[in-house]
């Protein structure tokens, strides 16, 4: 049914039905492609994938895709991310964080779950947990370590030699101590 | 506190060849422990609970289901099971997707496996003074 409306604009891409420009493109996201620049905060909803260069903060409801080529000097924050390329900065991935071979990375880290595939570089603090936003209360215990101290009790001047050096895992987060790299 | 020697119970630790590069390979079964300070020329292969301080030449891995809380230097470490500690692998790091570290660590080369839990600062790159006229 094509009634051919005299004078009526018709957009000329709906003739040839040209699949969408990049391949793999991202749902309903942005694609940065290798000449591009973005310096500054982005928050989209939907999947981003950088090729060029980045600053600032990505924050994303979607995944995000770090292209082999790209140069991320940014916080990045989504649900899956995948580096390929090279990004500094913190990175908070709410489901999964793959380094893949050809990436490095070098920055703190949130996330629930990580890959390192052999051949990426990364430094930085890894913190791991089932809800990297949320400090919900610890389900899994390190078993073998932490036996619960009565802390309820109110021990007015507590011995301080009763403290073994109990090898603190690292919540010396505060430290910032300059990265080089 | 320098503990000086190992103490092992149930010892059915052997102390065998390791057809491949001729270290020798020190290795604790499921029942085993270890509790102290270990300083070993060749390959270690820890399993049941193991204490303190590991310095091997070789490499270490830690068996699924073994608990380790320990100080660990290797050339390679392969982790499958509960480590709390630091660690520091001249060579190469594996988590496989079972392997529980707790612990800052500094290696040369990183392998994470998916599934697996980390905890603690990483650290890489060739840190060490290798020859190299520098």
């Amino acid at each position: 049914m094509s009634t051919r409306a005299p004078g009526a604009r018709v957009p000329r891409s709906t003739a040839d039905q040209t699949p969408p420009e990049v391949s793999a493109g991202p749902r309903g996201g942005i694609t940065l492609g290798p000449n591009d620049r973005l310096i500054g905060e982005l928050h989209i909803d939907g999947d981003v994938r950088l090729g060029g260069t980045v600053q600032g903060e990505i924050h994303a409801t979607g995944d995000v895709e770090v292209d082999d080529a790209a140069k991320v000097n940014a916080s990045l924050a989504g649900g899956d991310i995948n580096i390929r390329g090279n990004v500094s900065g913190p990175v908070t991935a709410r489901k999964r964080l793959v380094v893949a071979r050809s990436g490095s990375l070098t920055g703190d880290v949130r996330v629930a779950r990580l890959v390192i595939q052999d051949g990426a570089t990364f430094s930085g603090n890894v913190s791991m947990g089932p809800q990297p936003d949320a400090f919900a209360p610890v389900k899994e215990m390190p078993v073998a370590s932490a036996a619960p101290e009565p802390a309820k009790a109110p021990a007015p001047a507590a011995p301080a030699a009763v403290a073994a050096p109990q090898p603190t895992r690292n919540d010396g987060k505060a430290k910032g101590k300059p990265q080089k790299r | 506190m320098d503990v000086q020697e190992a103490v092992a119970e149930s010892t059915p630790i052997e102390a065998a060849q390791d057809k491949k590069d001729g270290l020798r390979r020190f290795t604790m079964g499921p029942n085993d422990s270890l509790e102290g300070k270990l300083t070993y020329d060749g390959h270690v292969h820890l399993d049941g609970r193991a204490e303190g301080e590991l310095r091997v030449s070789g490499n270490i891995e830690v068996a699924s289901g073994a608990k380790v809380k320990a100080l660990l230097e290797a050339s390679n470490v392969t982790i499958k099971g509960d480590v709390e500690g630091a660690l520091n692998a001249r060579d190469k790091l594996v988590l496989g997707k079972n392997a529980k570290l707790s612990g800052d660590i500094s290696v040369r080369r990183l392998q994470i496996e998916d599934g697996a839990s980390l905890n603690g600062h990483v650290r890489m790159g060739d840190f060490e003074h290798q020859g190299s006229g520098g």
